[in-house]
């Protein structure tokens, strides 16, 4: 536990690091390939409860001051006072509730089940993005006065792709931590039963 | 519940309190500090990035990069000639401005940038420049290429910056189209697929004529962008209920973009 948590916390900020470097799908409308997400999932299903909020909390934060936009809203050429698009901490929120729910399936990983776990990282990374959407409509509705709600295909398969793509990802990314989680000699079996004891 | 839990719990809804209080100073600072931590793996990247497509592109030969670099030297010595003369000119136009009571033009001190990472992200365009505090760079500067305007700098750190690319629909550039009185504010959409990224001009005016071709230039009002910067060119251009919407080819082609130049201030 002592190495796999701080190792699980370098694997996110590489990830991040990594998804400046590729670049949109064009198939899916230029989805992006998120990587952090899917890394934390299997942090959220491996780690304790309170463990999966550290990560939670690093991962939000980070998100948030990676996507950080201050901006000078303007109304007609005049240009208002700067602020904040999005305040950061609400990415931590995200991540904690979204975390919860997969560490609630944690029994169902212990037995060496990974079907069911890939399958919500990739919902739950397209309800990220969805999320991210949905704020940014809200704010930017209040902000600009031609602002609009819009929902076509191309943000939908943006939503959507990133999903698909975590899904793809999530059974490779799951055994590369697993086999991470092997050389620091970390058990999540083992930890969490003795969680269960203390 | 166990105690490690509860306290983390309370750790955590302490954190997300104190972020949401911060306000926009502390939240760039977080940013700001992210940015500065974040940099020299972004660097190293890009740097490999480029060695990944130097290979791909094939190693040239001695006699090619002879041929190469005696084009350049002929293309260098064009260009300080054509550099010469525009200065001569600029000095007789700005003259001629003093004589009428004009004001004068303005030379910008430019330094220039590399791009070290794009957003990683879905809904924002941004990129990561090379340069920051420490060579002058500061928030708000205009970001331009040769064929026209790229954005401004929002957040920096001592060796960073991020710049919010037009096509960014956060980025509002007032802008004015040539050889009209039309002005109107232009910012990216929303919307735009993977391809070329969407740039939209609203403009106040539904009795606009505006024609596919025309050139739009920034309007200098603000105080952010200086006056004549080409932003693209009107693609196409829609009469709406209240006012009039064109759809902008940028001029700069802005998924491809490798070097820019920040405008610092005044020569």
């Amino acid at each position: 536990m002592t190495a796999f948590l701080p190792a699980l916390i370098f694997v996110c900020f590489l990830s991040v690091v990594a998804g400046h470097f590729i670049p949109p799908l064009p198939i899916m409308e230029g989805a992006r390939v998120l990587l952090m997400p899917v890394v934390f999932f299997f942090g959220a299903l491996a780690l304790p409860f309170w463990g999966m909020l550290v990560l939670a909390t690093f991962c939000g934060l980070l998100w948030d001051a990676m996507t950080l936009q201050v901006i000078t809203p303007m109304i007609g050429e005049t240009a208002m006072m700067k602020t904040v698009e999005i305040i950061p901490g609400w990415s931590i929120i995200l991540y904690a509730v979204l975390g919860s729910v997969m560490n609630g399936f944690q029994p169902l990983y212990l037995r060496g089940r990974w079907e069911i776990h890939t399958l919500m990282s990739g919902i739950f990374t397209a309800l990220i993005v969805l999320a991210e959407f949905l704020l940014i409509s809200v704010r930017r509705a209040a902000f600009y006065e031609d602002a609009a709600f819009l929902f076509n295909a191309s943000i939908g398969w943006r939503i959507l792709g990133a999903g698909i793509v975590a899904l793809i990802l999530a059974p490779f990314v799951y055994w590369a931590l697993s086999v991470l989680a092997g050389l620091v000699g970390y058990d999540a079996a083992e930890v969490l039963r003795r969680e269960e004891e203390s | 519940m166990k105690r490690a839990n509860i306290v983390a719990l309370v750790a955590v809804a302490g954190i997300v309190l104190a972020l949401f209080f911060l306000g926009t100073g502390g939240a760039q600072r977080i940013q700001s500090m992210a940015l500065g931590i974040i940099s020299p793996f972004l660097r190293s990247g890009s740097g490999l990035e480029k060695k990944v497509t130097a290979i791909r592109q094939g190693l040239k030969s001695l006699a090619e990069l002879e041929r190469e670099a005696e084009q350049l030297r002929v293309r260098n010595k064009e260009l300080e000639a054509v550099n010469t003369t525009l200065r001569d000119l600029e000095s007789e136009n700005n003259r001629l401005r003093r004589a009428l009571q004009y004001r004068e033009r303005e030379i910008f001190r430019l330094i220039p940038a590399q791009i070290i990472a794009r957003d990683a992200s879905t809904w924002w365009n941004t990129v990561k420049i090379d340069r920051g505090s420490d060579d002058g760079i500061a928030s708000e500067m205009p970001v331009l290429t040769e064929t026209g305007l790229v954005g401004k700098v929002t957040t920096v750190s001592a060796s960073s910056a991020i710049v919010v690319l037009i096509s960014d629909e956060n980025c509002k550039v007032a802008a004015r189209v040539e050889g009209t009185r039309e002005q109107g504010i232009v910012s990216g959409q929303r919307d735009s697929g993977a391809g070329m990224p969407q740039v939209g001009m609203w403009v106040r005016s539904k009795l606009a004529k505006l024609e596919p071709g025309q050139k739009v230039y920034s309007s200098g009002v603000g105080g952010v962008y200086p006056s004549g910067l080409l932003i693209g060119t009107i693609r196409d251009f829609k009469v709406r209920e209240l006012d009039a919407y064109a759809t902008l080819n940028p001029a700069v082609e802005l998924t491809t973009l490798e070097d820019v130049f920040v405008v610092t201030g005044k020569k």
